[in-house]
Order: C-alpha cells, then sequence, then structure tokens
C-alpha cells in the first residue's frame, strides 16, 4: 500500500493484467503509457511489453476504438486511451457497433475491450473543445456499453481490474482534472464492481449526487455544510451505465432531499437521470440539479470559472434545499 | 471520371498580381545562365515546371510579403516575451515562428479584402496566428483576444484556438486535428455551386494526415474537381512525434498523388518558392481545375505548445519541454533548421532583386517590431469580460439561463 496518482493507479491496473495475459493489448495515441511515482518502480508499457502489443498510432481514434473492438472480438483483451481531443472521434463504433453487437448478434460476440475516454481538465482559459466535460452524457446513454467514471485513484486501479476482466465493452471515463489526485492504492490487484455508487459521507438531511470531475467540489462543499451542523450524505455515482438505482433511492428515501452536481451540461446530465429514478420509487423528496449552463464553455477565464459549478455553488444549493 | 463541373466556372481572373515587368535582376542572372524559357510569353520557367510566377510581383507586394513575415514573427517573440516575463500575461500560442513564409506565400496569392462573396478563405489550425496574420486579420484585436479581452477579436470566447475573422475570409481556428480540411472542401463545394472563382485553403500540419478527414477530404476534392487547396505544413512533429509514426511516406504529398490530386512539394522556408507553388494552385482551382495539395516542409522553432523551453529575448525553445514524454526534438535540429530562417530567406531575397537595400530591410524590421509592442500595449489594456456573457451567443438571439446556482 502506498499513495499513489490516479494514472500510476490505472497503469498498475493494465500492467497487472498484461503481465497474466500474454494476448493483452494497449493503443495509445500521443499520451504515452508511462507512469511514475515516487518509491515505486516507473512502469513503461511500451518498453515492457513491446511495440507488437503496445503502439501509438496517428491522430486516428476512430482506429483505435475500432481496432480495440476487433482485437476483442476475436479473443485478445484491448484497451486504449483516448485523448480528449478526439474523445467522440470514436463514438460511433462504440454506439453503433459495440452496443448493440451483444444483442444484435443473439448473444454470440463478446467483447472484453476497454476504452478509457479522457475528457479535459476543465482548465479555464482553453475555450470549447478543450475545456468541456459532456462526454459522460454521451457514453451513459448506450445500451450495452458499461459506463464507468472512477473518482479516486482506489477506484481508479480496481475500477480498471474489473473492466479488463469484463466480457462486456467497457467506456471508462478519465476527467483529466483528476490527475493531480493522490490516494491509498494497494499493490496487488483487487476489483471494484462495474454496478456499485460508492457513499462516501453518511448523512440524513440531504443526498448530494455527483460523478467524476464534480466530486472535489461536491466534497469541499459537504465538509463546510457539516460544519455548519448539516447532515450530508455524498454519493459517488462511478458509474453511469447500469446506473445503482438503488442506493440512490435508500439515501433519499431517508433525506428527502437529492441534490444532483455535474460539470456535464443541464440538459441531459447525469444528474437528470438520477433524479428520475429517485421520483419515481421515493414519494414527497425535494430535488435541485446544479451542472454547467447549457452553453459551450467560453475561453475567458472570467466567464468559464463563473459558469462552471463550485464548491460554492453547490453549498448554496443545498442549503436552499435544505 | 468524377463529375464534369467545369462548364459551370466563370472564366479566370487575373488575381491581384500584376502584369508588370519582371524582376529585373533575376531574369538578366538567369537569362545568363540559361536557365529561363518563356513559353507562354508571361511566364518564366524555373527548376523546370513550375511557373516562377513571383517575377510578376510590383515592389510593393515584395515589400507587404517581407513585413507580414515579420508581423508574425515579431507576434511570436513579443508573446513569448509576454509568455516568459510578465506575471499577469494570460495569453498563450501554440506558435508558428519559423514556418512564417508558407502562410505569408500561400495568403499572398489569395483575395483577403473586399465583398464576401469574393474573398478566398482560409481554414486554420490551432497554429493559427500566423495564417490569421498573413489573411490580413488585425493584429491587435488578435492579441486582445489571446489574453481574454472583452474587445478581442471573438470577445474574449475564442482565445488562440478559435479566432475567427470571417470579414477577410479568415474562416478561423480549430483546436481539434481532422475535421478542419473536410469543412473547408463543403465551402469549395459551395464555391463552385454557385459558380464563384472563390477558393478554399486549408492549413494543416502532419498530424493531420492519419485522421481520417485526410483522406475523406482528397477523395471528395478530387471526385467533385473542388476549388480547394491543401496545405500540409510538415513541420516534421505531431506534438511531440515525428511524423514517420503516424506516416509511411517521406514525402506526404504522395499520399495525394495516389487520390489524383496534382501535388507540390516546397521549400516552405521560402517565401517566394511558396507563392511559386500556390499560385499555380489559385490559378488551377479558379480555372475550373480542381483540388491541389501542396506539402510545404517547414519546421516550428519552439515547442508543440507554449514557450517552455524558451528564454525571454530569445528566438526558438531549447529546453526542456516536460509534456514532451516520448520523443524530443534535439537541439541540433533546431538550430540547423533556424540556419534557413524564412525572416533572412526572404530578406536576402530582396536585397538580391534590388527591391530593397539591407539597411532599410533592417529598418523595417525594427519598424515593425515596434508596431507590434504598440499592438500588445493597446491589446493588453483592453478590458475583461463579464461572466455572464458566457451565457450569450449560445444562439443567434438571446441567452441560456444560468444553471451552476441550482
Amino acid at each position: 500500500m502506498a499513495q499513489k496518482s490516479w494514472m500510476y493507479s490505472v497503469l498498475e491496473a493494465v500492467q497487472h493484467e498484461m503481465q497474466e495475459d500474454p494476448n493483452m493489448l494497449w493503443i495509445f495515441e500521443l499520451t504515452p503509457p508511462v507512469a511514475s511515482n515516487p518509491g515505486r518502480p516507473v512502469i513503461n508499457l511500451e518498453t515492457e511489453f513491446g511495440r507488437k502489443r503496445v503502439v501509438n498510432t496517428g491522430i486516428d481514434e476512430n482506429w483505435m476504438a475500432s481496432m480495440a473492438l476487433g482485437a476483442s472480438l476475436v479473443g485478445s483483451r484491448a484497451a486504449t486511451y483516448i485523448p480528449y481531443q478526439g474523445n467522440t472521434m470514436c463514438f460511433q463504433v462504440i454506439q453503433n457497433i459495440a452496443g448493440k453487437l451483444r444483442h444484435m448478434t443473439g448473444g454470440k460476440a463478446s467483447m472484453p475491450v476497454v476504452w478509457v475516454i479522457e475528457m479535459t481538465g476543465q482548465t479555464p482559459g482553453f475555450a470549447g473543445q478543450h475545456s468541456d466535460y459532456e462526454a459522460d452524457t454521451y457514453y451513459a446513454h448506450i445500451p450495452g456499453v458499461r459506463t464507468v467514471i472512477p473518482s479516486t485513484p482506489y477506484d481508479a486501479k480496481g475500477m480498471m481490474i474489473s473492466a479488463l476482466r469484463s466480457p462486456d465493452p467497457v467506456v471508462y471515463l478519465y476527467p483529466a482534472g483528476l490527475r493531480t489526485l493522490t490516494g491509498e492504492v494497494p499493490d496487488e490487484a483487487y476489483e471494484v464492481p462495474l454496478d456499485k455508487a460508492a457513499v462516501r459521507q453518511e448523512g440524513s438531511d440531504i443526498t448530494i449526487v455527483s460523478s467524476g470531475g464534480g466530486m472535489p467540489g461536491v466534497l469541499e462543499a459537504a465538509k463546510t455544510l457539516t460544519g455548519e451542523g448539516m447532515s450530508v450524505e455524498v454519493i459517488d455515482l462511478r458509474v453511469l451505465k447500469e446506473m445503482d438505482t438503488e442506493t440512490l433511492v435508500n439515501s433519499v428515501a431517508k433525506t428527502k432531499r437529492l441534490l444532483t452536481v455535474d460539470q456535464s451540461y443541464y440538459t441531459l446530465c447525469p444528474g437528470a437521470e438520477v433524479i428520475a429514478r429517485v421520483a419515481e420509487n421515493v414519494d414527497g423528496a425535494r430535488y435541485k440539479r446544479v451542472a454547467f449552463p447549457d452553453a459551450p464553455p467560453p475561453a475567458s477565464p472570467e466567464m468559464f470559472v463563473w459558469m462552471r459549478p463550485d464548491a460554492d455553488n453547490i453549498a448554496g444549493a443545498a442549503r436552499a434545499l435544505v | 471520371m468524377g463529375y464534369n463541373l467545369k462548364s459551370s466556372v466563370p472564366p479566370a481572373e487575373t488575381g491581384d498580381a500584376p502584369s508588370s515587368e519582371s524582376r529585373r535582376g533575376f531574369l538578366k542572372m538567369a537569362a545568363l545562365t540559361g536557365a529561363v524559357v518563356s513559353v507562354s510569353g508571361r511566364r518564366a520557367l524555373a527548376s523546370g515546371n513550375i511557373g516562377f510566377y513571383a517575377k510578376d510581383l510590383s515592389d510593393e507586394k515584395l515589400i507587404e510579403m517581407y513585413k507580414t513575415i515579420l508581423r508574425i514573427r515579431w507576434h511570436e517573440r513579443t508573446q513569448a516575451d509576454q509568455m516568459l516575463t510578465n506575471p499577469d500575461y494570460r495569453g498563450y500560442n501554440h506558435f508558428y515562428a519559423g514556418q512564417e513564409a508558407v502562410a505569408v506565400g500561400v495568403c499572398a496569392t489569395l483575395r483577403n479584402s473586399g465583398p464576401l462573396k469574393q474573398l478566398d478563405v482560409v481554414y486554420s489550425s490551432h497554429r493559427p496566428t500566423g495564417h490569421a496574420i498573413a489573411k490580413g486579420v488585425n493584429i491587435r484585436e488578435m492579441i486582445a483576444e489571446c489574453d481574454f479581452r472583452s474587445t478581442g477579436l471573438n470577445g474574449g470566447y475564442a482565445a488562440e484556438m478559435h479566432l475567427s475573422d470571417p470579414s477577410v475570409g479568415f474562416i478561423g481556428a480549430d483546436g481539434i486535428i481532422g475535421p478542419a480540411p473536410v469543412i473547408a472542401s463543403g465551402s469549395a463545394f459551395a464555391f463552385r455551386a454557385r459558380s464563384s472563382d472563390q477558393v478554399a485553403v486549408v492549413f494543416a500540419g502532419d498530424g493531420n494526415y492519419s485522421a481520417p478527414h485526410f483522406h475523406s477530404t482528397l477523395n471528395n476534392a478530387k471526385l467533385l474537381d473542388l476549388p480547394l487547396i491543401y496545405v500540409m505544413e510538415n513541420n516534421l512533429y505531431h506534438q511531440y512525434a515525428h511524423y514517420s509514426y503516424s506516416c509511411p511516406h517521406t514525402d506526404i504529398a504522395d499520399a495525394a498523388r495516389a487520390y489524383g490530386i496534382p501535388a507540390r512539394v516546397v521549400d516552405g522556408q521560402d517565401v517566394v518558392q511558396v507563392y511559386n507553388v500556390a499560385k499555380e494552385a489559385v490559378d488551377r482551382a479558379r480555372n475550373g481545375g480542381g483540388p491541389t495539395f501542396i506539402e510545404a516542409k517547414t519546421y516550428r522553432y519552439y515547442n508543440h505548445w507554449g514557450a517552455p523551453g524558451a528564454k525571454a529575448g530569445e528566438l526558438g525553445a531549447f529546453g526542456y519541454d516536460p509534456l514532451a514524454i516520448t520523443s524530443f526534438r534535439p537541439e541540433r535540429e533546431v538550430r540547423a533548421w533556424m540556419q534557413r530562417d524564412p525572416v533572412d530567406i526572404s530578406r536576402k531575397i530582396l536585397v538580391d532583386w534590388g527591391v530593397l537595400e539591407e539597411a532599410r530591410a533592417h529598418e523595417i524590421e525594427a519598424e515593425i517590431k515596434a508596431e507590434i509592442e504598440a499592438d500588445f500595449e493597446w491589446g493588453l489594456s483592453q478590458p475583461l469580460c463579464k461572466p455572464e456573457d458566457g451565457l450569450t451567443n449560445v444562439f443567434a438571439e438571446g441567452s441560456v439561463p444560468a444553471r451552476q446556482f441550482g
């Protein structure tokens, strides 16, 4: 056990699975599969496993995603790292082929494939394409693809192991804003399930639900609110499909207040689905959504930082709801 | 094969190159060596098969091209110095220094002012400031935009990667590798459909080769005979990877030839060579002759993004770039390319041709430098954006609701 960064934890999982399975493949574009961590050996998948199994391509995310699917269809597990600039270039093959294939083939197709879909770090100043946070909504909509979004280094490793071992195609969303997070991560391989939300903090006054890049702001707001005497329950979705309805419903049945927080656009953000599922199952609760407005992120930091939900916004919305 | 759309195209116009007398010094020298054969009466041939169209350029135009190269260069250098020395400066760039002759040589063949329906258009990349200046974008407004000012070229919404000014035919930059050439071919299609002799130019780097969009663009441009000029600026690296990682060709132009498109490989450091091939391409496109592919061999003096490795007051970046994880350019490679600097080459040509005295050429550079400094002073004193303006410009009218407060 050691403090590990997000990416080191992910590559540790991939390295383990590739050592166990000599057929497994990793395809990258401009982000080399290299990570270092204090007190730990450098991981470099390319040099460890060689360029027959680990190779970079040109800028062609459609090929990367399709290639990984094709490898999986003939029994070689495959994973690929799609950088945020191309994180919807690969959409069609995931949505229209992989998502439907098991069903369309009457269950004959097996697809042990993982697409690591990077999302931006939402860094102010980069405008529309390099600051956006929206792919969670798109990928969560696809049937037949497990879409997960770990928010801690521990989950990042455990969910990567589970994803690589799953016979189902997995979209593994990686909000790059989390790259600076570190956490206690075991050295050995372990699995975190692909269908369970995590209750990060228990409470009885309000349930705040978020995921991925929204979690740091939610945890900060929860700390502030707890300090003010509010009893806050915090749920990290971790999985967008299949969403863990039971954990959500049980929580709101208790708190009767649900605040969802998304960095994604307001319309059809994951929180919209959370509220719908809870509303179908819990009577007499109150609801609120905090999300990015339905506008592309502008370049100007003055505009962007104001539009992006932060801990103050979240705490304010929670106070208004309780 | 393909659609014959040629009959719908208006007769070629002569462009903005005056039919002046040829360049005296050059022709005299060329005649002595026997290199010049005047076939059409208005064309001197150099290197066997490319018209030496630059012979027809007026002194004023040649000096303006030199000045434009200098404006790009000093915009880059001044901005790099701002990034390195001014803690309040927030702008950034994917620097273009080293590639100036490509943007200027190409844009000098285009219609950059006049009625909108007659302008030639340029699609740029994520390395756009050189293209923007060459196309005629207002430099001080661009500087304000790159520092997120509300009076900037695009109101602070765009910053560097989305600069756009349709009023000069600069459709704009794009931060994503792939789509721009395909979209440019749509503009070219529209020009053909409305019987206009406008042309569409797309600047894209070697990284674009591997994207499916590259191949789709060339295939459709050829099939439909589109007035599209694809300027591939091969600066050897996409981000930090050498282009040999993503393209099996030494000359990417070979790929265009496979699609049946006339292709030229040109020295991208020499503005006159670039002008010659671009003029050939523009004439072809205006005459209904369809697309042309130009591969300009060139080099960027800075790293992929920003100014890591650069020092204030010095041209180029030689130091460590933390983003260059796998491949890192050898300093000697950068310095070798800097021996063939587009500013030096253009100055030498003008002096050799008797267009300018060397001393005057250097004076001009000092004037341009001062002009750019004044532009930065203006740009960086402009007002910042109002936060709530982020909710506007989503649709043509109105604004969208704030959702970040719940």
